[in-house]
């Protein structure tokens, strides 16, 4: 077994029922390494991101975390203090809809000084300077730092989403369809920001999508799901460009050229 | 005439010592108990109906009648003041349904019922402090389930009550929240004070009385047992600051003492006076028996 590895899940299945969410699904996560799951809706794509975040009790399997202190921590037998400070500090979220991941009544700054308050920052001076210095990376205007995110676009709801996770300096960040639901222009701008964050800062991700211009842009490797199996696996340029499963071949060719 | 003196004696008669059953107040006591044992700790209990509505202190009444005793001597205040109608009907219900002894005097009381404020006078040992609770979750407004705030409590996540003083310097440019001011109580759960102004919030701390907080609808008791430590949350470079109106009491002259303003005028004038009448009175005798 690879000993550097930042994160693995082993033959994880979760069920709804007599549904499944996902079937003996394995992966594992280098450090600053970036992983796409692409597929289909229903596929399974969320339930895995829930199960290895945490947020969902998975069935079977194991999920190891190598944490900062290189002991390797399974997320399957900790105990949820413990999970939830994994969360809080070594792990971030990113919902889909920014509604979801931002307090939409507490101010810009408020927002991504939160988690700083969270693990004890206790200096106002301190934090506002933190959040500011967050806004200008996230290309957001300093002056909106008082601003609620209700009066922001979409694009940049998204862009202080982004902000609020990594100002703690998580080591894997989850994102579920970070630009879904966007304009395309904004889009390109948020995968951009995206791509040199986890880039300069050496942040690993996995990022759900169903959309393949964004693992392209963004991923290493990825996984291809169908009814919630793996069915391809590989490094990114080599699965878009030589799919070999029926299924990943029609994701390929189905992607509209303009 | 005489039938109806004769139907007060049967209503003394009629209901159980301080209104309430003793299974209730039993019931009420376990739940103090509990609460004494975990500083700060919000307890469920099962609230019952008072003869009164809700927000006028059925929790608080609960916890006063569970802890009552026949020698015990009764203050009730609100808003530091014990003349206005709450603290009188209050006062007045325990005087018929417990026959106990009542006083104005701080000292003297072994049991004080108080709405939004804490005397003046320190209180002593052996005295119980009963505050009337409308609602025993800080974390209320900033976060509505009460699943996740019971987490957070459980596992100390209170960033998020810090993100609330946060605001309020960004908006003002120092911390607003000027009552119900959030509390950690033995350097462990985060307490609602319950709505004392954050003049009083340092007379929690190390308090030599046992402090009980009632919430009736909410259905919920917590308790700050004596000498414990109560400190109010606050920035590095934000300190907590006790504020009161800059005046002195223009009836006893009291600088020191926590003031209401009151508008005496059409005009708009205004004066301050003590909130505590109490203490406002004992400083009026001092002052006189200086000037003899």
């Amino acid at each position: 077994m690879n000993q550097n590895f930042l994160f693995q899940a082993s033959n994880i299945s979760k069920y709804y029922g007599q549904n499944i969410g996902c079937k003996n699904v394995s992966l594992d996560i280098n450090p600053g390494e970036v992983l796409g799951i692409v597929g289909e809706s229903g596929s399974g794509k969320s339930t895995l991101l829930n199960c290895i975040y945490g947020n969902l009790e998975v069935d079977e399997g194991d999920i190891f975390l190598n944490d900062k202190s290189k002991t390797i921590l399974n997320f399957t037998k900790i105990s949820e203090p413990k999970l939830r400070s994994i969360q809080r500090s070594d792990l971030a979220f990113v919902h889909q809809n920014p509604r979801d991941g931002l307090r939409m009544n507490i101010s810009a700054g408020g927002n991504i000084g939160e988690r700083l308050m969270a693990i004890g920052h206790r200096n106002y001076g301190e934090i506002r300077e933190i959040a500011a210095n967050w806004l200008e990376k996230v290309e957001i205007d300093v002056n909106r730092i008082d601003d609620k995110p209700s009066t922001f676009s979409g694009g940049m709801q998204q862009r202080l989403q982004i902000a609020r996770n990594l100002v703690t300096r998580p080591r894997l960040i989850f994102m579920d369809e970070p630009t879904g639901g966007l304009d395309v222009s904004v889009q390109a701008k948020i995968l951009d920001l995206l791509r040199n964050l986890v880039r300069e800062l050496g942040i690993a991700a996995v990022i759900v999508t169903h959309d393949l211009a964004v693992v392209r842009l963004l991923a290493d490797r990825i996984i291809v799901m169908q009814n919630g199996n793996v069915i391809e696996a590989g490094l990114c340029d080599q699965v878009l460009d030589d799919p070999q499963h029926k299924y990943s071949q029609l994701l390929v060719s189905s992607v509209l050229q303009v | 005439m005489n039938e109806m003196s004769k139907n007060e004696n049967l209503d003394i008669q009629i209901y159980n010592f301080a209104y309430l059953d003793e299974n209730t107040k039993r019931m009420i006591r376990r739940a103090l108990l509990k609460a004494l044992c975990i500083p700060g700790y919000q307890v469920p209990f099962s609230s019952r109906e008072m003869p009164m509505p809700y927000g006028w202190g059925t929790g608080g009444i609960q916890v006063t009648s569970a802890c009552l005793i026949p020698k015990d001597i009764l203050k009730v205040i609100d808003q530091g003041a014990d003349d206005t109608t709450n603290a009188v009907s209050i006062r007045k219900f325990f005087q018929k349904t417990a026959n106990v002894a009542v006083t104005e005097k701080t000292s003297d009381a072994s049991l004080i019922q108080t709405r939004h404020r804490i005397p003046e006078t320190k209180l002593k040992e052996k005295q119980i402090l009963v505050y009337q609770v409308p609602i025993p979750e800080p974390l209320r407004f900033l976060e509505p389930r009460e699943t996740e705030t019971r987490k957070m409590h459980a596992l100390s996540e209170y960033g998020l009550m810090y993100v609330k003083l946060y605001e309020d310097i960004a908006k003002h440019g120092h911390i607003e929240t000027a009552y119900a001011y959030p509390v950690k109580t033995n350097g462990n759960y985060v307490t609602d004070p319950s709505p004392i102004p954050k003049f009083d919030n340092p007379k929690m701390n190390n308090s030599p009385a046992i402090q009980l907080f009632g919430a009736g609808r909410e259905q919920r008791i917590y308790a700050i047992p004596p000498y414990t430590n109560v400190k109010s949350l606050d920035f590095e470079d934000y300190p907590f600051e006790a504020m009161k109106a800059n005046f002195k009491c223009s009836i006893c002259g009291s600088s020191d003492s926590y003031l209401d303003e009151i508008i005496v005028s059409d005009d708009g004038k205004r004066s301050y006076i003590c909130s505590d009448t109490d203490y406002c009175k004992e400083q009026t005798k001092l002052n006189s028996k200086k000037e003899d």
